[in-house]
């Protein structure tokens, strides 16, 4: 039974699909033509003929495609955002031709005047087609994504047909649906040559790319009324363009939409991250908060406390300035001075509030790299002709010796307290003295 | 002058510039011909910015899915858009490079429109609105920039925030200190830091929006009353419909303009073009990058800036900003010959120092 519906059968209907059709053409090559009732009906036969066609064209194109180019399509389906809209037309192409196709049955079977016009084998197709469309969407359903097996069954199958080799295994496991499916195709083929479906080899293609054809029509004041409706076109070449633009449209919408949709969905879905991204990703936000939490800690200790620890004197250096915040929280720069006591200044340019750089060049300036002031570390003063024309302010400082008594101060206006006498500090006990800023040197300035 | 007079004046001066027998879709859409001569691409230039516009809306929205405007989070929120999240460095992508192509058609659609005459009366509120946009776009630019929070960007802000406070210098006695209260108001603080992000993002967000949709709002509809402008001294007396083949041909430049965004912001990074992608994330402690610039639409006033002393600058900006807004006035005696003379001037001045600014600067300032 297999043997003959899926053997035998395609070769039959396919033989007598290649022969009825040139007998047709040679014998009676007016009747090649779908029979149109349009003058008989005109509503129903648009809402149900446009839609049928429209969607049975999309079908038959994707079941050719997988049929033709099987290794193609697979790693083309095998993309997730492709599948998707692939099956989306599918059904949506499905459910077009389906309507179509039923508002075309009533049609044949209420309209008083078609009757007349109606034989037996236009019942017979309509039928057959109608219960081939119905199952072809309920394999649809049932065995998921169509578009991607097929390429590994039922084109692997024709393709065994095709080249005399046939094959039954492809078949022999499909769903009851499917292969009902597949033999009701081959029953169609073979009623092609005896019925209305030889209209498929006569499609009058060449009306897309023919000259225009002046048409002339019973009463001008018809064709005037249908060229101002048409907006000055004349009828002949606006339902032209319009065909060739709904081609377009149709087209640039499905590309646009398989874009925008695959994008779309993947940006508001977000990406499910891997455990050493998702790693990665929360450290890296806890090291920001950590610094944010550093930097408020900064600013809660100027606020809260009457001196500040920069630096170990011996720390510092006179030729690399170490950064720290002052107590209005901007940047600001130590260094050592050459009569072995610090030097703390504003490291916030006084041209834009650019952060100056720690290094100190031969001259004993440092440069701000915005727009190149080089400021004097001692006096703060910016070179002559520079951008910045104010000084760096100077910071006042602290000295604290380890039990935390203040042994010399320096206010932001270079005024100092020098221990005396016997107080005096020896120059290399300099070097283990804490340098500290304090607010009250800050609130003057 | 009675003061009845003076309202009736300025009621006849609104009614001119906002007719209310034309507020119909008939005048305003069907009876509307767009002219045709050699200057009528310049008609699109206005569509092309109200279409970037729109695309920075739709990608501006989604990013605001992601973002995070806070100091510790902004910059890795910006990071994980880019590198993490499916089709957001398109995003993100798209969003930079229709800025830039927003400010260029901005400013574009300016120099065709000064140069067509187009502000000449009843049209010289649309273009006042115009020019209000044209600040806002520049306020998007500078307001953006920040956003992400990283190095580059807060101090390229600091740099912008900080020339306010070089009007002190020009202010005699205690007005000296006003700019420095003006600069630390916008940035909510002593420096930039939360303060300023928060208020950057408001106002990048719906303030600005807000406003530009007003006024969009407003432009539009004034340009739609009174139509296209001549544009030239002699119509040729062609015209086209407005709808629906004027729309129709906008829409199509709009397609092909998307097409080559759209290309452009797959295939090139915006940050190829810095020298610091996306940047290292803002350290207080840090020093300031070398070599900062703004982005390219602020180099005509940046360089300036750079090599010129300040109040000389500053009174320029300023005579150009009333300049511009007084345009309607200043100029209209002025024929279209010596107006497309000017514009041409100003087009080349603003193509020299946005191409040659660095050059010109480091020629200039002796090798830096």
């Amino acid at each position: 039974m297999d043997a003959f519906l899926y053997v035998g059968l395609p070769y039959l209907s396919l033989t007598i699909l290649v022969v009825g059709t040139i007998v047709r053409f040679r014998q009676a090559p007016f009747s090649v033509s779908s029979l149109s009732s349009q003058v008989l009906e005109r509503k129903k036969l648009a809402l149900g003929t446009v839609p049928w066609h429209l969607g049975i064209l999309v079908l038959l194109a994707g079941h050719l495609v997988a049929f033709l180019v099987p290794d193609i399509w697979r790693s083309l389906t095998a993309n997730h955002a492709f599948l998707l809209t692939v099956e989306v037309i599918g059904f949506a192409a499905a459910a077009m031709a389906a309507f179509g196709l039923g508002t075309l049955v009533y049609r044949r079977l209420v309209t008083a005047r078609l009757q007349a016009v109606t034989n037996r084998m236009d019942l017979v197709v309509l039928g057959l087609l109608l219960v081939q469309v119905l199952v072809g969407i309920s394999v649809a359903l049932s065995a998921r994504w169509g578009a991607q097996w097929s390429a590994g069954t039922t084109s692997p199958y024709l393709w065994s047909l095709l080249t005399f080799q046939p094959d039954l295994t492809y078949v022999a496991d499909l769903p009851p649906s499917v292969r009902l499916h597949l033999g009701l195709a081959w029953l169609t083929f073979a009623l092609i040559p005896f019925t209305r479906l030889i209209h498929g080899f006569s499609i009058p293609l060449g009306y897309l790319v023919r000259a225009p054809q002046q048409v002339i029509w019973a009463t001008r004041r018809r064709l005037a009324r249908d060229t101002a409706r048409a907006g000055g076109v004349s009828p002949e070449t606006s339902r032209r363009h319009f065909v060739k633009g709904l081609g377009g449209l149709f087209a640039a919408g499905v590309l646009m939409s398989v874009g925008v949709l695959d994008k779309l969905v993947g940006y508001f879905k977000g990406q499910r991250l891997e455990r050493s991204e998702q790693v990665d990703l929360l450290e890296k936000k806890l090291e920001r908060l950590r610094a944010t939490s550093e930097e408020q800690a900064l600013e809660l200790e100027r606020l809260e406390k009457d001196a500040i620890l920069v630096a170990q004197l011996g720390q510092l250096d006179p030729r690399q300035g170490r950064y720290f915040i002052d107590y209005q929280m901007r940047p600001a720069l130590a260094f050592k001075g050459a009569d072995q006591l610090p030097i703390l200044i504003s490291a916030k340019c006084t041209h834009l509030g650019c952060t100056v750089a720690s290094d100190v060049n031969d001259k004993g300036q440092i440069l701000c790299p915005c727009h190149i002031s080089y400021f004097d570390i001692k006096t703060g003063a910016p070179n002559p002709g520079a951008p910045a024309k104010a000084p760096l302010p100077r910071i006042g400082w602290l000295l604290k010796d380890t039990k935390g008594t203040v042994v010399m101060t320096q206010d932001g206006a270079g005024n100092r307290t020098w221990p005396e006498g016997e107080d005096a500090i020896a120059p290399d006990a300099l070097d283990g003295l804490q340098v500290w800023i304090a607010k009250r040197f800050e609130e003057g300035a | 002058m009675k003061p009845a007079t003076r309202t009736r004046r300025f009621v006849a001066f609104l009614a001119e510039r906002l007719p209310a027998e034309k507020m119909s879709l008939q005048a305003m859409v069907q009876k509307k011909e767009v002219p045709v001569h050699r200057w009528s691409w310049a008609y699109y230039l206005g569509g092309l910015a109200l279409f970037f516009f729109v695309i920075q809306i739709v990608t501006g929205l989604m990013m605001l899915f992601y973002y995070e405007p806070s100091v510790a989070t902004a910059h890795a929120s910006v990071e994980h858009l880019t590198n993490n999240v499916p089709g957001g460095a398109l995003i993100r992508n798209l969003h930079a490079w229709s800025s830039s192509a927003m400010i260029l058609s901005v400013m574009l659609h300016l120099l065709t429109t000064f140069a067509m005459k187009a502000f000449g009366r009843p049209r010289e509120l649309t273009w006042v609105s115009g020019v209000l946009l044209l600040f806002l776009v520049f306020g998007f630019g500078f307001t953006g920039y920040l956003l992400p929070w990283h190095q580059i960007a807060v101090n390229a802000t600091k740099v912008g925030l900080g020339s306010i406070e070089q009007f002190g210098e020009y202010l005699p006695g205690d007005l000296a200190d006003l700019p420095r209260q003006i600069r630390e108001t916008i940035q909510g603080g002593a420096t930039v830091g939360q303060a300023t992000l928060s208020r950057f993002y408001a106002i990048h967000v719906v303030v600005l929006p807000l406003i530009s949709l007003g006024l969009l709002g407003f432009h539009l509809l004034s340009v739609q009353l009174h139509g296209m402008s001549p544009g030239v001294d002699r119509p040729t007396g062609r015209t086209e419909k407005f709808f629906p083949l004027f729309i129709l041909k906008d829409l199509k430049v709009w397609g092909v303009v998307f097409l080559m965004l759209a290309v452009v912001a797959i295939c090139i990074p915006f940050d190829a073009f810095l020298d610091y992608p996306l940047g290292a994330p803002y350290n207080p402690l840090g020093s300031t990058p070398d070599g900062i610039k703004p982005e390219w639409y602020f180099f005509w006033m940046y360089y300036p800036l750079e090599l010129l002393p300040f109040w000389l600058v500053a009174g320029g900006m300023g005579v150009l900003q009333v300049g511009l807004l007084l345009v309607p006035r200043i100029f209209r005696g002025t024929s279209r010959k010596v107006l497309r003379t000017l514009a041409a001037a100003a087009a080349v001045y603003l193509i020299v120092i946005t191409l040659f600014g660095q050059a010109i600067y480091e020629m200039f300032s002796g090798g830096h």
